[in-house]
């Protein structure tokens, strides 16, 4: 009898563990994340420092010019993008991009699609810094994360 | 230098840096920028046989630019079918964030409208510019293109907000007959060109805000482009001194844009000197589906006593000086970077009034 209770609750925490583990990817997916490539020296930025980052203002990070790369994989990070970290309208937004070129001739941040090819751009430049479902970075070798961002 | 010396040497200027900046591309730290900005533009004036040369039935406004380290390069070329010009072309060094010493042809950092909008029709709500503002070569009476050195900075104050300094010292453009000449960095420069100081000193309550009030100060010395006294201005020179105030506050869906300026002018064979007072306060409002609708209203006085602003007006058929304008419009931002503009005006100038009707596509692109 004591050895069926003990089959019973390894089933019940096996089952347990194995709906959390399930689960998890559905979390991750809720989880917007800041990445930096692993051989940047940037160990945090704080929100006013991501904000003027996006904007177009010069951030700079032991010695490092920072360079912003835009994530519009899907339309839901580009949303949360806009609310959360500029805090703009996507028309407002776009205009101030445009206004960096028509002021002082800046180079606007770059634009990627593809969740492959951001991954590959931040890997490659330790001055970049964007931002990505977590689940799409946790596992890339390559990529840092600094922080959560956005949770559901 | 003869004028085909000057151009060639401009012209290799900006193709050496169109060229370090395909070859800085493989660099980590340097980066390029290519943008046009295009308009095309239908206007009809009740009383007017033509449309200005602020009315441009097409334009096309060309940015360029280079970013290597702390060196920035970029340069403004603006075409329309009667005219094209290098306006801008500046050469940058940012000693520390947000803070630049530029060489070369600048906009005059006192203009609180130009300094914004530049020669770029997509990014202005409305079709026109206030009066006070334009160009040079619209008939303009303020010197707007300044061939110097310019020094721009932004330091934080208090929690969140700003203080912005911007001064320029160089060479102001040359008086004639009817316009004023500013240096011409692809052509030829008659008349002598003296000196132009010009500052700006902002408050912006967020440091990476949009939002700006702020305090205007201009300084251009005017020497007349040929060495005998101008007839209508009975005087070889024009020193004007511009005092003003502005402000620029977004507050999304609002926007509120106005600038007031304080013009004195000293002439050198004048039995007084004159002075003269322009403003303008323009309100946008964005509304759904992508909808602006916007009012201007331009007011000023004792412009019509002026000699010197008698000097711009040629009586060709067009409407040069306005003395009071008012105008309401509508715009729509129907695709990515695409507008349609419609714009109603009723003006007041030195000989007429006129109802206007402006309509106007722009975009960026890419």
């Amino acid at each position: 009898m004591e050895r069926g209770n003990s089959v019973s609750k390894f089933a019940a925490t096996a089952v347990l563990l194995t709906l959390l583990a399930a689960a998890m990817p559905a979390f991750a997916e809720e989880q917007l994340v800041l990445v930096v490539s692993t051989h940047s020296k940037v160990e945090q930025l704080d929100s006013l420092e991501l904000r003027k980052l996006f904007l177009g203002l010069t951030v700079i990070h032991n010695d490092s010019r920072l360079r912003p790369v835009l994530n519009e994989t899907d339309a839901r990070v580009k949303e949360i993008f806009l609310q959360n970290i500029v805090s703009m309208s996507d028309i407002t937004y776009d205009r101030r991009l445009l206004r960096l070129s028509l002021i002082q001739g800046q180079t606007q941040p770059a634009v990627y699609k593809d969740i492959a090819q951001l991954k590959g751009a931040v890997a490659a430049d330790p001055s970049a810094v964007s931002y990505a479902w977590a689940k799409d970075v946790e596992h890339d070798a390559r990529i840092r994360i600094l922080r959560v961002l956005w949770h559901d | 230098m003869s004028d085909l010396s000057w151009r060639i040497t401009w012209v290799c200027l900006v193709l050496s840096f169109l060229l370090a900046n395909w070859a800085f591309a493989q660099h980590d730290h340097s980066s390029g920028e290519f943008e046009v900005f295009v308009a095309a533009e239908a206007f009809h004036g009740s009383g007017q046989t033509r449309a200005g040369n602020a009315d441009p039935w097409i334009d096309a406004d060309v940015i360029f630019g280079v970013t290597q380290h702390q060196f920035r390069v970029f340069g403004e070329y603006y075409a329309t079918p009667d005219e094209h010009d290098l306006e801008r072309f500046q050469m940058g060094f940012e000693f520390v964030p947000e803070t630049v010493l530029w060489l070369g042809r600048f906009h005059q950092p006192a203009s609180a409208w130009n300094t914004e909008h530049h020669h770029g029709q997509y990014l202005q709500t409305d079709i026109t510019r206030p009066y006070i503002e334009r160009w040079e070569d619209q008939q303009g009476v303020i010197p707007q293109h300044i061939t110097g050195a310019l020094f721009e900075s932004r330091q934080s104050i208090g929690k969140d907000g700003a203080i912005q300094i911007s001064a320029g010292v160089g060479a102001a453009p040359a008086l004639s007959n009817n316009s004023l000449d500013a240096i011409n960095l692809l052509g030829s420069n008659p008349g002598r060109h003296r000196l132009s100081v010009t500052g700006r000193l902002a408050y912006l309550p967020e440091y990476v805000g949009a939002s700006s009030v702020g305090l205007l100060f201009g300084h251009d010395d005017l020497a007349a482009s040929q060495a005998r006294p101008l007839p209508s201005l009975h005087s070889s020179r024009a020193e004007l001194t511009i005092y003003g105030v502005y402000t620029d506050w977004n507050t999304e869906p609002w926007r509120v844009v106005g600038a007031t300026y304080y013009v004195d002018v000293k002439l050198d064979q004048a039995t007084r000197n004159e002075s003269f007072i322009s403003g303008y306060l323009q309100i946008e409002r964005q509304l759904p589906n992508r909808f602006t609708v916007f009012g201007r209203s331009e007011e000023s006085a004792r412009m019509q006593e002026s000699r010197y602003i008698a000097l711009f007006a040629d009586h060709d058929g067009d409407i040069e000086i306005a003395l009071h304008r008012q105008a309401l419009g509508l715009r729509w931002d129907y695709a990515r970077r695409q507008a349609l503009t419609l714009e109603l005006a009723h003006v007041i100038s030195l000989d007429q009034r006129s109802d206007e009707v402006r309509l106007q596509w722009s975009a960026a692109i890419p």
